[in-house]
């Protein structure tokens, strides 16, 4: 046997099942997105076979883009992701300086900090969604119910129960109406990611150059100043690590979105090709090419990170 | 900052202090999760038994009853455990053939293997619908759950195994070639105890992102395939009505694999950054 084939006969079984994996239901995407195809119809009985004779051309495209829903799940997916973004980024760096030092009991509270990453997303929706965010049972409502009677109780002060009288009684929040759902999955996702962003930030903090730092305090340069000149153009690589594998996997959160709300105000990309699933095929798989499109240029961006460190 | 913190005595109590309150907020989501987990139903919901109730073991000793709790969880041990396995027996030969034989094309190879993990899994419900239940007739079968979480997770597995096997000496590997050890006889004597390590904690990882999956395992599975992320996601448990429960079942859930996580937490670096944070 020569000294290539082998290498060969080693990667095919990975190559050839990711190449089957990737390429038979993407085109089979493709290629329904290009039909009329519905599950189920009485009056157009022949749409629901996947025939060529259904041929639609870039139909389904034009159907998607002119659909109301689909720029709002754009637009949704959009705001979701760069919330969580903003959120776990300027909170994990804050957290990762903060513990990149020895103090006592750090291995247990990095354990601590690191924890929620582990919870898998239905149950990290349902914890939230009820034990937490509910307006009546979870914590908030009961949080809120207390204010509210200690403010009561505080009105019946001589004096200062007159200035405590103005305050309005506060309102608990309902996270799984229209406007507000999304609030609950940025949340609850920001708290299972943060995690992840520390860890990360906390990695690449400790091959940072001491020296340097020594050297700047020597100077006289103040710690702030130390921090954006030297410790955040050190991260600026892991920060966009970290932004472009989040966009990816929140591009495609469902569970979270489907637990809170039902998507009710509050679709993204996947959740909106779930509902055309039901049956639109035509249009589900037109809005998939969409999503395929949107995840490959940031996977380009991704990549291009990733290739310069491999084969150093 | 950091040097504040070093050269003043506040500073060495109060950050400290502040980083084990961020530790307390960020956990105690899961706290609550398992504190409600030992109240009655009925407790969950009463605002005077928020902290000092009478603890009772009875949602978990009912979780059988309630939710069928074992079938689920035997479910996702088994699907999570074999797709680890499929995902290590295909992805090790690939990463030892990559890092230690590599041509022109390992690179590509490589990236373009990361690239199918990213493509969006929605984009392709209805056909891997369509394929599973009407051609292959595989729906709802631990083989189909299976197979599906390995895919998804070899393209990981192989970065993860190809980055440590590159911190193996290739002398050591030639040396064996020299004395004319076959190449299974390779893999099995030099490279596995020697990369023991990092195929643990790649097995470990895998592990944990399969049990957590919660895209493919709820939309192709019904009742005889379905794991635990379809057993929580079909009980959301509207208006509060079984908290206690709910806690009960959903601790049981994600306990073993948050455990897990603690003892991998570098792995995870390496392994979702793809070796590009070290």
């Amino acid at each position: 046997m020569s000294k290539r084939t082998l290498p060969r006969i080693l990667q095919t079984p990975a190559v050839v099942l990711l190449l089957v994996w990737m390429l038979v239901p993407l085109s089979m995407t493709l290629y329904f997105s290009f039909i009329r195809y519905v599950l189920n119809s009485s009056i157009r009985p022949e749409w629901t076979t996947p025939a060529l004779s259904n041929w639609r051309g870039f139909g389904n495209y034009n159907y998607v883009l002119n659909a109301k829903d689909f720029w709002f799940a754009i637009q949704n997916s959009v705001f979701i992701v760069s919330s969580i973004l903003i959120l776990t980024v300027i909170l994990g760096l804050g957290i990762a300086v903060l513990i990149n030092r020895s103090f006592p009991g750090r291995g247990i509270v990095r354990v601590l900090l690191i924890s929620p990453f582990f919870v898998m997303p239905a149950v990290n929706a349902v914890l939230w969604i009820n034990m937490i965010l509910d307006p009546v049972l979870g914590l908030q409502g009961l949080a809120v119910g207390g204010l509210n009677d200690l403010i009561t109780g505080l009105k019946d002060f001589p004096v200062l129960g007159g200035f405590f009288a103005m305050w309005p009684t506060l309102e608990p929040i309902s996270f799984r109406a229209t406007q507000t759902s999304a609030y609950a999955v940025i949340m609850m996702v920001a708290w299972q990611w943060t995690p992840f962003a520390v860890l990360i930030f906390m990695t690449s903090l400790q091959s940072e150059d001491e020296s340097q730092k020594e050297a700047a305090t020597l100077d006289g340069a103040s710690p702030w100043s130390q921090f954006i000149n030297l410790t955040v153009p050190h991260l600026a690589r892991p920060i966009a690590i970290v932004v472009m594998i989040q966009s990816i996997f929140h591009l495609s959160l469902y569970a979270e979105i489907e637990i809170v709300s039902r998507g009710n105000g509050n679709k993204n990309l996947p959740y909106l090709i779930g509902e055309f699933t039901s049956n639109n095929i035509g249009a589900a798989s037109a809005t998939g090419i969409f999503a395929v499109i949107l995840a490959n240029i940031i996977a380009i961006f991704l990549l291009r990170m990733v290739g310069k460190s491999l084969m150093d | 900052m950091a040097t504040v913190a070093q050269n003043s005595k506040l500073g060495n109590v109060l950050w400290p202090a502040l980083a084990w309150i961020i530790a307390i907020i960020f956990f105690f989501p899961i706290f609550w999760l398992v504190f409600t987990s030992f109240k009655t139903d009925a407790d969950a919901v009463k605002p005077e038994f928020l902290f000092f109730f009478t603890p009772t073991l009875e949602n978990y000793t009912n979780m059988t009853e309630n939710y069928d709790y074992w079938r689920f969880a035997t479910n996702s041990v088994i699907t999570s455990t074999f797709a680890t396995v499929f995902a290590l027996v295909v992805g090790v030969p690939a990463a030892y053939a990559m890092a230690f034989d590599p041509s022109r094309h390992t690179k590509d190879i490589l990236m373009w293997m990361l690239s199918t993990k990213m493509l969006p899994a929605a984009a392709v419900l209805y056909p891997m619908t369509f394929l599973t239940k009407n051609a292959l007739g595989i729906f709802d079968t631990h083989f189909l759950v299976i197979l599906v979480l390995c895919l998804i997770n070899l393209p990981i597995v192989i970065w993860m195994l190809f980055t440590y096997f590159k911190e193996i000496p290739k002398e050591i590997i030639e040396a064996g070639k020299m004395d004319g050890v076959s190449t299974w006889g390779e893999i099995k004597d030099i490279l596995i105890p020697l990369a023991w390590g990092g195929i643990a904690s790649t097995a470990l990882l895998t592990f944990i992102f399969c049990w957590n999956e919660a895209y493919w395992t709820v939309r192709l599975t019904t009742i005889d395939a379905a794991t635990l992320s379809k057993l929580i996601e079909g009980n959301r448990a509207p208006e509060g009505l079984f908290f206690g429960r709910l806690s009960a079942v959903s601790t049981a859930a994600i306990a073993p694999i948050v455990v897990l996580g603690w003892f991998c937490q570098k792995q995870l670096v390496q392994g979702l950054t793809f070796g590009a944070v070290k």
